[in-house]
């Protein structure tokens, strides 16, 4: 019997939200154009808010769930091992933390009646209400609805159906859509003046589930990678049976082993420090396995269509989320 | 007291112990990141015995600490935090369970306490030139006459050998069987007449290593760990005992602690920022691998206390310090190897280094080769990582 991660976070939650993924991967694959892709997406964020997952974070007074980070962790494991191209974290992780202390929102998440994409990062300045600049690239549900928005210190809703308030979409290479905001003077509610640690908490919260959705994708990926070379035979023997395969799938599994361990410390103490570690490491071992990935799957590791391909491009983006490895290296070395 | 107050309590007294017993010029080696010998580790052995320290791993009937996994682990990571050198290992860790295990009454009383107080000194004759990573293929060869072998060949790699007293040594009793089932384990005096130790000079210009001849030496049947032939299930059931050793980190903790502070007072200096701010992230990096290896190394230890089987968690935990350990060499060979690496061996005075300061460090930079090489290669490890995953 080959090799069969085990999941940090095992339990209902872990299969329902993997059997989710793999059945949504399996649909998706069928389909050729991004529009097409889109319009799946959409039917399948409904069913995903259909199973409440919005409100596993939401207080159960504002009609959620009141799960704690473990519990939306093992949901994001569970949809990281087959690499779910939805926006489970932002929305149903780093949204609610943002609208901490605001019941009627929180309420209005938990229904799934508010969807918003986040937008944490720079590039949009406030005055006297109205937001202008841009945001590129930020992670949205496949029907675009609201933004909440941080301005340094400050918290903004913005209904994106709004005028001044225009966006393109896109496809991001893990499949998961994004939308290129472009804010000329778009009016916005300000949520909150000085929400800056709530932001910061949010924002880290979104690092430590990628790092749990990365090392999930990274285990299914290792798996496949290893059922290949079992598989595949070049010069008469399995692929499986060269030794330079072999010590790069060893290497593969103990770097993935490795952030295993700085992810389950960070979700037992979730403390700045810790996450930034496991982000870090994430942009160093997810680098590593995505690329060796594709390297011994040899000419079909170029292709489109391969699951693994699409494990591997996850795994690359998941840097890439709420901090790369170098803003994380960044505020390691400034709080030093 | 639960079992958290228990070890917090224990971890605080194992520190005070350690900042108050260990000799400061001891400690001053390890924090120089100097070359330990039997001139540090026996002191320190001693004022462990004195204190009933002795021997964490053993049974208190043995004159152990009857310890567990979890206090072992955090003794040896405190020690590591204080800068107190890690017990010397070839007697307390590797022959004395294998002596406890398997040897007779009259051979634990003999050489049991000489271990405990670090009186008797030993290394580990295992490989050879022929048999490195292959080490069934040794053929050092012990010829039965009356009740004395008399056993010829040469190890290599025996570390400590000049400075040690005995050498528990794999010889060949039996070459017409399978490999594995000719080996004795014996106990060998390395003042007998027949052997010669050679220093065998290393990159790091440290002396820690040899060449041992052994010509015709005589050794009684009575330094026979077991039975005849049965010396490489002894020399397993000793490795398997060492499968945690891995799960310290604390001292790999240390050691970029010291690389940190080398690098900020190395390039302080304004023109200096770039190579800083490069060696300061992979600095960073190497802390990260550091803090999962800590978290394998931990359950490691959780696995042993709830008696689940280690698996592939030794392997993981070398793969991921070994070469980890050598990036933090590194980095401080890039901080100072154009200063120091070029002032490495007196021309005009005697003594195999020259004395300039922080020479450690490359020193250090060329003994940590050696780490993804010994206790089983990198390569090895990984042969035994596929094996698992493939099933093949």
């Amino acid at each position: 019997m080959a090799f069969e991660p085990k999941p940090m976070l095992p339990g209902d939650a872990h299969d329902a939200a993997r059997r989710f993924a793999e059945a949504s991967a399996t649909t998706l694959a069928r389909l050729q154009e991004p529009a097409a892709r889109a319009a799946e997406l959409a039917v399948q964020w409904d069913a995903l808010l259909e199973l409440g997952w919005a409100g596993m974070l939401v207080p159960e007074d504002c009609g959620g769930a009141g799960g704690t980070l473990l519990d939306m962790a093992a949901l994001a494991e569970g949809a990281g091992s087959a690499a779910l191209a939805l926006p489970l974290v932002a929305v149903c992780a780093v949204a609610p933390t943002l609208l901490a202390g605001q019941p009627l929102l929180l309420a209005e998440l938990a229904a799934g009646r508010l969807q918003p994409c986040v937008v944490l990062a720079g590039g949009i300045t406030a005055e006297t209400g109205r937001l202008s600049g841009r945001a590129l690239g930020v992670e949205t549900p496949p029907v675009p609805g609201h933004a909440l928005v941080a301005v340094e210190d400050a918290l903004y809703l913005l209904d994106l159906g709004t005028a001044g308030a225009g966006f393109t979409r896109h496809e991001r290479i893990d499949g998961r859509l994004t939308l290129d905001l472009e804010l000329q003077g778009a009016p916005a509610r300000l949520l909150a003046a000085d929400a800056g640690a709530s932001i910061a908490r949010a924002r880290d919260l979104g690092a430590l589930l990628s790092c749990v959705e990365a090392v999930a994708a990274m285990g299914t990926l290792i798996r496949q990678t290893i059922d290949y070379l079992l598989q595949r035979q070049q010069f008469g023997t399995a692929l499986a049976s060269f030794q330079a395969l072999r010590h790069r799938v060893a290497e593969m599994y103990v770097a993935w082993r490795n952030l295993t361990g700085l992810v389950q410390a960070a979700l037992r103490t979730p403390e700045e420090r810790n996450i930034a570690f496991a982000k870090l490491r994430l942009g160093e071992a997810g680098r590593f396995v995505a690329e060796q990935a594709i390297q011994v799957h040899g000419g079909m590791g170029m292709t489109e269509e391969l699951p693994a391909t699409r494990l591997a491009r996850r795994i690359l983006m998941a840097e890439f989320e709420w901090g790369d490895r170098h803003a994380q290296a960044a505020r390691l070395l400034a709080a030093a | 007291m639960d079992e958290t107050a228990e070890l917090a309590a224990f971890r605080a007294e194992v520190r005070d112990f350690a900042l108050t017993r260990c000799p400061p010029e001891i400690r001053a080696v390890v924090a120089a990141n100097g070359k330990l010998g039997r001139k540090q580790w026996a002191p320190w052995q001693r004022i462990l015995h004195a204190h009933g320290w002795g021997a964490p791993s053993w049974p208190k009937e043995h004159g152990g600490t009857g310890w567990d996994q979890r206090r072992r682990h955090i003794f040896d990571e405190v020690l590591a935090e204080c800068d107190c050198p890690p017990q010397y290992h070839h007697g307390l860790r590797h022959l004395g369970p294998v002596l406890i295990a398997f040897g007779t009454e009259e051979q634990k009383a003999r050489f049991l306490p000489g271990i405990l107080s670090g009186e008797d000194w030993w290394c580990q004759g295992y490989s050879e030139p022929g048999a490195g990573s292959d080490l069934a293929s040794l053929k050092t060869r012990a010829v039965r006459e009356g009740e004395e072998y008399v056993v010829t060949g040469q190890k290599l790699w025996t570390s400590h050998a000049h400075e040690a007293d005995w050498m528990y040594t794999l010889v060949r009793t039996n070459a017409e069987v399978k490999r594995q089932e000719g080996i004795t384990l014996l106990l060998i005096p390395l003042d007998a007449p027949g052997i010669r130790v050679r220093e065998v000079r290393t990159i790091d210009g440290w002396h820690h290593v040899n060449e041992v001849f052994l010509d015709a030496v005589r050794v009684p049947v009575a330094n026979r760990i077991g039975e005849e032939n049965k010396g490489w299930t002894y020399g397993k059931f000793l490795l398997d005992r060492e499968r945690l050793g891995g799960a310290n980190v604390a001292p790999a903790f240390r050691f970029l602690d010291r690389c940190r502070a080398l690098v900020a007072r190395e390039l302080a200096a304004p023109g200096q920022a770039l190579k800083r701010e490069q060696l300061e992230y992979r600095l960073l990096l190497a802390e990260a691998e550091l803090r999962g290896a800590r978290e394998l190394g931990r359950a490691a230890v959780e696995a042993v206390m709830a008696g689940e089987p280690l698996g592939l968690m030794p392997s993981e935990l070398k793969l991921s310090t070994a070469d980890t350990v050598q990036r933090i060499g590194a980095i401080a060979l890039d901080a100072v190897g154009e200063r120091v690496a070029s002032r490495f061996r007196p021309v005009d005075a005697s003594g195999p280094n020259a004395e300039v300061e922080d020479i450690e460090w490359v020193q250090n930079f060329m003994y940590l080769r050696a780490k993804t090489i010994f206790g089983g290669s990198n390569e090895v490890q990984k042969n035994v990582v596929a094996k698992q995953l493939f099933g093949m």
